[in-house]
């Protein structure tokens, strides 16, 4: 906003610009009942909670091993199932290499639908489908799975040098062939940087997959919140973050050497 | 892919089946541990078109009085959101960009990692119980959750920025306040102001599971109507969620692209 600009003409659209935020941000904040004095008013509350949430029952952390490897697990399965469907999908969505413009337009879409809803509501979906559990989760992050990587790999795949895909094809290579020998080996590099990346999103997600029924340690969470434990409740918040670090840490060590 | 194997030399061949049998056998390790049988996934194709021929037909009337008010209320809660992470990000990304403050950096950058960490969903548990039922809880977790990711990528930004236009301030005998303001900011903003809307887009879609744990927004109905198997309406907050995240995604990202070309 504050770019040098000719100030004449500009000046009145970024007025009216600020303008309109502002009155975004006022009406929001009126409708949710934003307000500062009631975050002070229950502050007492709010230290009150703190404190039953300390110091977290370390004792517990034995019975969160079992539903945190699930956890893990989840996020593994999630991880490559749509690992390896997000391949096709971006393929298919990135324009030099797409077989026709019907293709590309209807698989474009279908990604961006697929992109638009979150992991959880994945989870509730398959959950009602087919039964409360890890498989459900299980589901669920697949879907979001390729969601995330085909979108990414896509745009990978429209930056590829396309003098090789040509190559394949001029000396009588398939579609398939130019595909597997001239495009992907180009993005193999990136395309295991975002599964990666892909799998750390997971492992957040798959964390609170537990609160609508759909297996991992968020279930234990849900019923610990529910009996007001909130030494546990802490104790797993605490566990929650040292694993998502750790696995994070290692993901980011394994991309750096990637790319 | 293809029938013939890929040429070898390109990708390491060695570190690429190692990997793919690693995972290979993780996952099969895992979908014991889930219960995966193959039984049961064979299943799972007739199960989910069973269910996904119960949400036909959309109930429309369910749509226009109970789930847009809900979506509204998701866009204002994660606008909300978005505004107190820009706000507070400002700052602190200044602070974490190693080039200019090296020690501050540390700690913000350890900060808001740890932040990043925990989902928004558990930030909005405890506010719950705090500020009570209800959108401002939501929008508070995702405040602090954009704070922890807005902090990260803006430090990023500004150790990018060109010092010598801040250089120049000082040299003129400007303060390092003007400096900032004079030298920095009108660099970095158009990019600031990108991720502030990218971030906009994520907190849209985390508004709308924050009412699972009744921080208001669309998610709760979702949960609702699925639990009582009122599918129907389940389709209708599923519709209308795609749309009006397809509309304001389109929107965003175009304003986005405008303010990263200038």
């Amino acid at each position: 906003m504050n770019r040098p600009a000719p100030p004449d003409r500009q000046l009145g659209l970024w007025f009216t610009i600020a303008a309109g935020l502002v009155a975004m941000t006022v009406w929001s904040g009126v409708s949710i009942g934003f307000s500062i004095s009631e975050l002070v008013c229950n502050a007492p509350g709010g230290s009150r909670l703190l404190r039953e949430s300390w110091p977290p029952d370390f004792a517990f952390l034995p019975r969160l091993i079992g539903p945190f490897l699930e956890t893990v697990q989840i996020a593994l399965i999630g991880t490559v199932v749509g690992a390896v469907i997000a391949i096709p999908v971006a393929v298919l969505a990135a324009r030099p290499v797409s077989p026709n413009w019907l293709t590309w337009i209807l698989d474009r879409n279908f990604m961006n639908i697929l992109r638009t809803l979150p992991d959880l509501f994945w989870a509730m979906l398959f959950a009602t489908a087919v039964g409360f559990g890890p498989l459900a989760g299980a589901l669920a992050l697949s879907v979001f799975s390729v969601a995330v990587i085909s979108k990414l790999f896509s745009e990978s795949v429209e930056a590829i040098d396309l003098n090789l895909t040509e190559a394949v094809r001029a000396s009588g290579g398939s579609w398939l062939q130019m595909i597997g020998l001239g495009a992907l080996p180009q993005v193999w590099p990136q395309y295991a940087a975002y599964v990666l990346y892909a799998f750390e999103l997971n492992v957040r997600g798959s964390m609170v997959l537990g609160l609508v029924g759909a297996g991992g340690i968020g279930m234990i969470l849900e019923t610990q919140r529910a009996n007001f434990e909130y030494e546990r409740v802490a104790m797993i918040i605490l566990a929650v973050l040292v694993v998502v670090l750790l696995i994070e840490q290692f993901s980011i060590a394994l991309r750096r050497r990637l790319t | 892919m293809s029938a013939r194997p890929l040429p070898a030399q390109r990708w390491r061949p060695g570190f690429a089946s190692w990997t793919t049998l690693v995972v290979g056998v993780l996952l099969l390790w895992s979908l014991w541990a889930i219960e995966a049988s193959p039984e049961r996934l064979a299943r799972l194709p007739s199960q989910l078109a069973q269910v996904l021929g119960f949400f036909w037909p959309v109930d429309w009337d369910y749509g226009h009085t109970r789930v847009l008010p809900a979506i509204v209320e998701s866009i204002q809660l994660a606008w909300i959101g978005t505004i107190i992470g820009a706000a507070l990000s400002l700052p602190l990304a200044i602070l974490g960009a190693s080039t200019l403050f090296p020690w501050a950096a540390r700690v913000v950058k350890g900060i808001s990692a740890a932040i990043r960490a925990v989902p928004e969903i558990l930030w909005a548990l405890y506010l719950v119980p705090i500020v009570g039922l209800g959108p401002f809880a939501g929008a508070l977790a995702l405040g602090i959750n954009s704070v922890g990711m807005l902090s990260k990528l803006g430090a990023e930004v500004v150790e990018s920025a060109d010092l010598a236009a801040m250089e120049a301030v000082e040299a003129a005998g400007g303060s390092r306040l003007a400096a900032i303001r004079l030298g920095l900011l009108p660099q970095v903003l158009p990019e600031l102001m990108a991720h502030w809307l990218f971030r906009f887009e994520l907190n849209l879609r985390a508004s709308a599971v924050l009412g699972v744990v009744g921080a208001g927004g669309v998610g709760g109905l979702l949960l609702n109507t699925l639990r009582y198997r009122q599918f129907e309406m389940a389709a209708a907050v599923l519709v209308l969620t795609v749309l009006v995240v397809l509309a304001i995604d389109m929107v965003s990202g175009s304003v986005r692209r405008k303010l990263l070309r200038g």
